[in-house]
């Protein structure tokens, strides 16, 4: 009932959202906004799957496998952020934290020539320390770790890029971007096959690979500490009742650095699906904005309500909705009202504990009814 | 030297004016209680609609006439921006912090949509460009060897202004109270709703102009890709280093400048000798505020309700 | 002109399960200190809150000058001229003393402030009533009683005539009590009416005209306090005690179960110290009780014991282990239970289910975990265990969410946790607090049977009935120390209420305890 009532207020949200993103395109161009606007934006990868030209010339499923490609990272940042969400801190660090990942998992695979479990493990390390900091500075001066986190969200970013553009190892000064990790190491990619089974080759799309399996395991591993281990008893304990959690005699300090870790660690890891998956390249002279991964995740936690599984289903959806946006007529349409139509969910999101309050009282007031009318009828 | 000083001062002026006006918002918004983290996004959406009006205004008005109606358009832009985080943090009680987070996503992507459906109208070969063309001329002008523009003007005197409102009327007393001690306000007949929607509104307006500040009179051409470049995050910096108090914020918009301005100068002075890159001085503000806030934590003058709903029914 | 300058006729006011004030009548004469007296849970906030338009009555009429008012807010009241010092104080603490009074009410020009003219009517006001104030302090640098001197000028700078003082001398010093005795008869004689809740008996017998008492919420009378004496009032106050009989056999204490030696703690709400070198022992096999009216130190000197907040000094020993710098687990795992007064703020994680709740201290134990995972099935089986054994009423068995079931019930699953730890020392700060008269029966035998099977007790209860119902040693709390000790057949409850008041007190020394 009550997880019922939670997934309605989701999906409510992200009706308002599209119906808002469906306005736009209205104001835009009211003629094409159905046809060139609105039904690509939705149907998205789905669109072409079925279409029979793009199965004639076998790359049917090539939109889907972005979809999945893009869903990869932005899964992992939203798992980061919910973790965090758990113990009651708001991690929106997870764009610094994916930062110092990137920056791990290139200049292990460009400068140390590492295979790609190693270049994995580093990007993890590096987000695992950089989210380490906040929780640092809060368990032990109380800085609030959204300030904290924000500041080293912008002291990662410009730090990964003055390694990587003063190494020519990493930094192609012909292209002003970091190299390819698939053109100088191909060790260092994602594998594409798993049993047998060639992921990349399904989907027509070379970044689409086992990845997105290692998501999913992912978030089932987060599932099971958060909801079967002591660890995540002790962290949701926290994050329900910190004055419980202290009478119960449970060490909170070393919980929101542990959390604080883990949630950094994988932000990191997703940053290592990201730019291990070979088509990516870094660019530097982005430098003044975050990437955008970080803050879509606070989106897909809030719109999975702040629950592992939830991340996955979230996590594809807004991926869905963004490649979406990249196939309306782009010349009528920038492909940035997806993302509006995100940044919109994410508002409605803060008031969905308000609208599931809403919606119980609402259900309970229709039971009573529904039970007077019975006992009438009897 | 003197020549790497006087752009040092320039460049000081020009960010640490912008810092003033959004921490000054910042100010105002928590002094009523509500944390403002949406500053940086109203500060793009302020700078988007200003410069909006500078392009799209009639060329033959009055030069006058153009500044006063694109500055006025930045701030009521700022204003309804930043109504929805009022909406949503007073009225709704959500949480201020997901809110304001909410509404930096959306401004970039507001700002992209807006540009380029912009851009498709005008010519039709630029159409994905998400930059804005606009002239700058009217807002800038020389006084000896300095360029001064009319944010710098405007700012001092708001940020007198501000000081007078905050501790000298009886609106600024009444807003305080509302972040320090909602209950005790409401106690002796303030409506503290009421209070914290003019905050956060006026907060809305100044981080509007803000915004316009930090894009018009450096370039001519903005890319609203990188928004802007975290400048509302390091106003909040300022505002804690400044303690909650106009004075001090003026000051410490100062001191962020110059580690602002060093990225813009490094390579024409002494600094060039370190040879270390832009990044690293685009960095140091931001080291800076960390290290402000690691020693200001322990101490802090924040307003004592600030972040907390203020619900009637719980005295 | 009205005898009377307000009268509360006939107030009702009902809350959700509990009558809170019960056809109270209330009239205060002109001029005059008019005590309000009653045990916590009395109804005295209740009115009070009525009065200042916080709450409005389900039944009954208010008059001003005899004449009917309504008062739907606090600025009705304001308009009334009826003012109040609450218990907490409403200052805005980085402000000014002269901002603080003038706070809502500044005189001002087109919105600019006018403080000359507020700071003179200020002084002359603080010179009229001998209000020591220095106009330019901010707030947090001063003293609670210049801050309570502040609370006083707001309201005679509203021109107020009604002043309600809501226990003013809780945060007071002695010397600083004396002084707000003086400022309120000063008050009075310059024609302001007072009103005057305390439970401090002396106080009122010093400072008030007449004393209305009230007990769980019904009105008992008003005297003269010319004609009445303080063992008269403490009577009416606590009335006489319908004992819920318990059966209960002598205690037979044994060895020394916790020992509390010299224990100084810092307060909670103010910078003075909430306990005060106090010392005394909880022996095997008995119900030590501390009696006392709430904000006398008692929390805080739980919150000591139990490791909730560190000592500033003193000892804690339990079962000859040296418990003084010990973690909060260390004491639970070493034979401590804690029953919290707040069972929402400390006790239940109200968003985990009940199973998870039951093994709130123990989910770490091999019983409970293997490998860092937690054994769902043994702690469902556990917590069913319980739910049988201490008949623990719940929708959906173990899995129920704490937060849907009643309080009576989520207090029975804290009392089946904790007892069921087997513990050396059981501590319960209020255990029945807010239940209904099935469940206040049910978890008194639990704790006696406790007491039976040989643990130490110690219980800490607002309520005399409780204290004189349960314990067999009652130890009295006032201003941080202790003040009296009995056996608890040995006094009777008008006693216990002239030691809890102040009225009376021995020395009690460390030796006496033992």
């Amino acid at each position: 009932m009550k997880k019922g009532i939670a997934i309605i207020s989701s999906i409510v949200c992200i009706l308002v959202g599209l119906l808002f993103g469906l306005i736009l395109l209205c104001i835009i161009d009211p003629a094409d906004s159905i046809s060139l606007g609105f039904s690509p934006l939705i149907l998205s990868g789905l669109s072409t799957a079925f279409d029979p030209n793009w199965i004639a010339a076998g790359t049917n499923l090539m939109k889907l496998g972005q979809e999945i490609a893009n869903a990869m990272p932005i899964i992992m940042t939203g798992l980061s952020v919910a973790f965090a969400f758990k113990m009651g801190l708001f991690n929106i660090g997870a764009a610094g934290q994916y930062t110092l990942g990137a920056f791990g998992a290139l200049y292990c695979a460009l400068v140390l020539k590492c295979p790609w479990y190693v270049c994995l493990l580093a990007a993890t390390l590096l987000g695992a320390i950089w989210g380490m900091l906040p929780g640092l500075l809060k368990a032990y001066l109380n800085i609030n770790e959204v300030i904290s986190c924000i500041m080293l969200n912008w002291i990662g970013l410009y730090g990964v890029n003055t390694i990587m553009c003063s190494n020519d190892k990493m930094f192609n000064s012909s292209q002003a971007k970091a190299y390819q990790v698939g053109v100088v190491n191909k060790s260092a990619l994602i594998p594409d096959s798993i049993f047998g089974w060639n992921i990349s080759e399904t989907f027509n799309y070379a970044a689409t690979n086992t990845g997105i399996i290692f998501a999913v395991v992912i978030a089932i591993i987060i599932l099971i500490v958060l909801n079967k281990t002591t660890f995540g008893y002790e962290l949701k304990a926290c994050g329900y009742n910190k004055d419980a959690a202290k009478y119960a005699g449970i060490n909170d300090k070393r919980n929101i650095i542990l959390a604080m870790v883990i949630s950094g660690a994988l932000a990191g890891f997703g940053a290592g699906l990201f730019y291990l998956s070979g088509t990516v390249q870094w660019n530097p002279l982005d430098s003044t904005a975050l990437p955008a991964a970080g803050f879509d995740g606070i989106t897909v936690a809030l719109l999975g309500l702040v629950n592992p599984i939830g991340c996955i289903f979230s996590g594809l959806f807004i991926s869905h909705i963004s490649v979406g946006g990249t196939m309306m007529q782009q010349s009528i349409f920038p492909s940035e009202i997806s993302q509006l139509i995100t940044g919109l969910i994410v508002y409605l999101c803060a008031f969905s504990p308000i609208m599931q309050e809403k919606l119980t009282k609402l259900f309970e007031a229709h039971k009573k009814i529904k039970h007077d009318v019975n006992k009438e009828e009897k | 030297m003197s020549a790497g000083l006087l752009i040092l001062i320039k460049f000081t002026l020009l960010s640490g004016i912008v810092l003033m006006y959004v921490a000054l918002g910042g100010c105002f918004s928590e002094h009523s209680g509500v944390i403002n983290i949406a500053l940086e996004g109203v500060m793009v959406i302020g700078g988007l609609f200003g410069i909006l009006t500078v392009c799209c205004i009639p060329k033959n008005l009055p030069s006058f006439l153009i500044v006063t109606i694109s500055i006025l358009v930045a701030m009521i832009s700022g204003m309804i921006y930043s109504s929805l985080l009022a909406f949503a943090s007073i009225n709704l009680k959500a949480d201020q912090t997901i809110g304001g987070t909410a509404l930096n996503i959306l401004a970039t992507a507001i700002a992209l949509v807006v540009v380029k459906h912009y851009n498709s109208t005008i010519t039709t070969n630029n159409a994905q460009s998400p930059k804005l063309n606009y002239d700058n001329s009217l807002f800038i002008f020389n006084v000896g060897p300095f360029t001064l523009n009319v944010f710098i003007i405007l700012g001092i005197v708001l940020l007198v202004l501000s000081y007078f409102v905050l501790y000298k009327t009886r609106f600024g007393l009444h807003l305080r109270a509302c972040g320090e001690h909602p209950q005790a306000a409401d106690s002796v007949g303030i409506n503290v709703y009421k209070m914290r929607w003019a905050g956060v509104l006026i907060s809305g307006a100044l981080a509007g102009i803000g915004g316009m500040a930090y894009i018009v009179p450096s370039v001519q051409e903005w890319n609203f890709e990188v928004g802007v470049g975290g400048m509302g995050f390091l106003a909040l910096a300022v505002m804690i280093f400044g303690k909650w108090n106009p004075g001090y914020i003026f000051l410490g918009s100062l001191f962020f400048a110059v580690f602002k301005s060093l990225a813009n100068i490094y390579d024409s002075t002494f600094l060039a000798s370190f040879h270390l890159t832009k990044e690293i001085y685009n960095m140091m503000p931001f080291i800076a505020s960390l290290v402000v806030l690691m020693f200001t934590s322990k101490n802090s003058k924040a307003p004592k309700a600030e972040g907390i709903p203020y619900d009637k029914g719980m005295r | 002109m009205a005898d009377y300058v307000i009268e509360m006729l006939g107030i009702s006011k009902y809350f959700p399960g509990i009558k809170a004030n019960d056809n109270i009548t209330l009239q205060l004469k002109r001029g005059e200190i008019h005590a309000l007296l009653g045990e916590n849970g009395a109804g005295k906030s209740t009115l009070m809150s009525i009065l200042f338009g916080l709450y409005q009555p389900d039944e009954g009429v208010i008059k001003k000058d005899g004449k009917v008012v309504k008062i739907n807010n606090p600025n009705d009241a304001n308009d009334l001229r009826i003012g109040m010092v609450h218990q907490h104080f409403k200052l805005v603490e980085c402000y000014s003393v002269l901002d603080n009074i003038i706070l809502g009410v500044e005189p001002n020009v087109a919105g600019i402030l006018q403080k000359q003219e507020a700071r003179s009517k200020i002084m002359e006001l603080s010179e009229k009533y001998g209000l020591q104030i220095d106009p330019d302090a901010i707030v947090e640098n001063i003293t609670v009683g210049m801050q309570q001197r502040v609370e006083i000028l707001k309201m005679l700078y509203r021109d107020n005539d009604v002043l309600i003082f809501d226990e003013p001398t809780a945060v007071l010093t002695p010397q600083e009590i004396t002084e707000l005795m003086s400022i309120m008869k000063k008050l009075a004689t310059e024609g302001k009416s007072i009103l005057f809740i305390s439970h401090k008996l002396a106080e009122i017998m010093t400072v008030a005209d007449r004393c209305s008492v009230l007990r769980k919420g019904k009105y008992i009378g008003t005297v003269d306090i010319k004609d009445t004496t303080a063992e008269g009032l403490s009577t009416m106050m606590v009335g006489r005690k319908v004992n819920l009989k318990l059966e209960k056999k002598e205690a037979t204490p044994g060895e020394v179960i916790l020992d509390v030696n010299n224990l100084t703690v810092a307060s909670n709400s103010s910078k003075k110290d909430a306990v005060k070198n106090v010392s005394f022992n909880v022996k095997r096999g008995e119900i030590v009780c501390i009696a006392g009216i709430e904000g006398n130190g008692q929390a805080e000197l739980i919150q000591a014991i139990t490791g909730l907040s560190k000592q500033k000094k003193g000892k804690l020993t339990l079962c000859d282990k040296d418990i003084s710098h010990e973690s909060i687990r260390y004491r639970s795992e070493h034979g401590m239970s804690h029953i919290p007064e707040d069972r929402h703020k400390h006790g239940l994680v109200l968003d985990y289910n009940l199973a998870q709740n039951i093994v709130l201290q123990r989910y770490r134990e091999p019983e409970f975990s293997k490998f860092g995972f937690i054994k769902f099935d043994a702690v469902k089986k556990y917590a069913e265990k319980l739910i049988q054994k201490f008949d623990v009423r719940c929708g959906q068995g173990a899995e129920t969410i704490v937060r849907s079931m009643s309080g009576g019930n989520q207090q029975k699953a804290i009392i089946a946790r904790e007892i069921d730890k087997n513990p050396e020392l059981l501590i319960t700060v209020q255990p029945t607090r807010g239940l209904d008269v099935g469940a206040i029966e049910y978890i008194h035998k639990a704790i006696l049977e406790q007491r039976d099977s040989g643990k130490a007790i110690l219980l800490v209860s607002l309520e005399l009935d409780e204290v004189m119902n349960l314990s067999d040693r009652i130890l009295v709390m006032y201003e941080g120390e202790l003040v009296g000790e009995f056996k608890s057949s040995e006094v009777d409850t008008e006693t216990l209420g002239l030691y809890m008041t102040g009225a009376k007190r021995d020395n009690i020394t460390k030796e006496a305890t033992k």
